[in-house]
């Protein structure tokens, strides 16, 4: 069926000038994708017979010697090994991070003293770069999984507690009072106003923080470690093994990638009346 | 005699701006009796939506009392319906969940199909058919407006407070619904404060009408409307006795509505 649509556009194109054809073929959806296809399989070309003439080998390896690394984890079991840590990593601490960071959201927009008292502590330390945080979990959880989730927990739960916290403060007045005004319970209120209130809110949150979950488990991985992407990545690196730090990044893209891509979904399907 | 429902005694509203108190609503008496229909009618700004919200517990007066039925509303007024001028539709919930939504509160417990059968003659009554699972945003103003009338009346509170129901609707659907509360109300069994900047709609409607002055509002006149009742909405402008109130009420009115818009 997409064959029939791209004849089409080419002949309608035949009678225009080759420039203006080319741009109609971009704009249609299946063009779009052909050409992001030929970009990458264009730069692939490009790196895999550049490596080892004008391009470092040791440095840049080639997409081939990738690829078959990848391949060699993947048949060992290795990858699999590595990638299971990575995502409890950050599975676990985003789970943690993001259910304590909406708890304490909700209690702080809720409990506005509390909040007045609370905010520069909460401040300072929303400031403090996560990643200094990171030796002190080793020293204290030690090099295992604990202190990577502990490291992604403290950073998910900041972003998910201040959007939650916005979300609240945004929530119309007009209608909570609406509804208490009708005979609402403080709980009603709560579960029929507030919770889907600040689902955007929540969603956006946590659309964001899929992102910085994975640099904090990668990163916890990195600094201390024996398993892991990022462990995997520090190891080959200190081997000299640039391609094996290449399959790293590619798994870790592809991984970030998909959850992304689940969580805007589950977003799309949770707000549908805001289109 | 019986004490009124709603009974503002020098009720008065400042709202507080860049630190100095703006008067909106001047020492006003107003009362409004059981089962009686009182429309509020004035320039924009007067502080007639003030009144409602005070009636309502939505804030205290600055000064003077708001009482409802002899008591002080001291927090919100759970007693009345308040259909506010803006509406407060939830915007993830469609048409019908939001018209359900007073019925799902444990105050109100009922089962499920009666819940359903309540929504759908309100549905029916407001003319939203085919309409059920639309999000607001996806309603016209006019369509949000009888979605929010609807939750109002679904659950059948004693005392409605409505704040320009009506406003968005084209004549001929005004006229429909005017007919459609008359039959729930007109019967003496709800007590309506009613804000409204269509005299007529007024006239037809109520047994009484206030005029308010320009801002800040207070009571400038009290009209009883001595057309019988049962009235037929539509028809009942075309007597003299009405068209004798419009011309009265009008004279009141206009200079009020010049001087807010001098203002
Ligand atoms: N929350 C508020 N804060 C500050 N000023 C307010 C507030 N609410 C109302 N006012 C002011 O009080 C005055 C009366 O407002 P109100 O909404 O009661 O007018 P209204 O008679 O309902 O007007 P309209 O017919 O345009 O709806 C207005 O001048 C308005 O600017
Ligand atoms: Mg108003």
């Amino acid at each position: 069926m997409s064959g029939t649509t791209t004849d089409e556009v080419s002949m309608t194109g035949e009678s225009a000038a080759p420039g203006e054809t080319l741009c109609k073929l971009l704009l249609h959806p299946a063009g779009t994708n052909a050409a992001r296809a030929l970009v990458v399989i264009m730069m692939l070309a490009f790196w895999e017979f550049g490596s080892g003439r004008f391009l470092p080998h040791v440095w840049l390896s080639s997409p081939s010697v990738i690829g078959v690394k990848l391949w060699s984890w993947i048949a060992d079991g290795s990858l699999g090994m590595h990638l299971v840590a990575t995502l409890s990593a950050a599975g676990f601490g985003y789970a943690l991070g993001a259910l304590s960071g909406v708890a304490s959201g909700l209690v702080l927009g809720l409990l506005p003293r509390v909040e007045r008292v609370a905010s520069p502590f909460v401040v300072a330390l929303y400031a403090l770069p996560k990643v200094a945080l990171a030796p002190f979990f080793v020293i204290f959880l030690g090099i295992g999984l604990e202190s990577k989730v502990a490291l992604v927990a403290v950073t998910v739960y900041f972003l998910l507690l201040y959007n939650t916290l916005d979300g609240v403060r945004d929530l119309d007045r007009d209608l909570t009072d609406a509804f208490r005004l009708m005979g609402a319970t403080r709980s009603e209120v709560a579960r029929h106003v507030l919770l889907p209130g600040i689902q955007p809110w929540i969603y956006s949150g946590l659309r964001i923080a899929v992102r910085y979950a994975f640099t904090a488990a990668v990163l916890g991985e990195l600094i201390a470690s024996n398993q892991g992407i990022g462990y995997l990545i520090e190891s080959s690196a200190g081997h000299y093994n640039s391609s094996g730090v290449f399959a790293g990044v590619f798994v870790l893209v592809v991984c970030s990638v998909i959850s992304t891509e689940l969580i805007t979904r589950a977003e799309r399907a949770a707000l549908r009346w805001q289109r | 005699m019986t004490s009124p429902v709603i009974e503002l005694k020098n009720a008065s509203k400042d709202f507080e701006q860049g630190g100095r108190a703006i008067p909106a609503l001047a020492p006003t008496g107003l009362n409004v009796a059981n089962h009686e229909f009182v429309a509020l009618v004035g320039p924009s700004g007067c502080g007639k939506s003030t009144v409602l919200n005070m009636v309502a517990g939505l804030f205290p007066p600055s000064g003077g009392q708001v009482l409802y039925e002899g008591e002080l509303v001291a927090d919100l007024n759970r007693r009345v319906g308040y259909m506010t001028q803006k509406d407060t539709l939830l915007p993830w919930r469609t048409t019908a969940a939001n018209i359900a939504a007073p019925l799902e509160l444990a105050c109100r417990a009922m089962p499920r199909s009666e819940r359903d059968d309540r929504v759908a003659r309100m549905i029916e009554l407001v003319g939203l058919k085919g309409f059920e699972n639309h999000y607001p945003g996806e309603l016209s103003g006019g369509m949000r407006k009888r979605a929010a009338l609807a939750r109002m009346l679904v659950y059948d509170p004693d005392t409605l407070l409505m704040d320009e129901p009506f406003g968005a609707l084209d004549a001929q659907l005004k006229l429909v619904m005017h007919e459609e509360l008359q039959r729930i109300v007109g019967d003496g069994r709800k007590t309506v404060l009613f804000v409204t900047h269509d005299l007529g709609e007024a006239i037809a409607l109520a047994d009484r009408v206030v005029v308010f002055t320009s801002r800040p509002g207070r009571v400038k006149k009290v009209r009883e409307i001595e057309l019988e009742r049962p009235r037929n909405v539509y028809r009942v402008r075309f007597e003299t006795a009405f068209g004798d109130l419009h011309e009265e009420l009008w004279n009141e009115l206009k200079d009020e509505v010049r001087k807010g818009t001098d203002a």
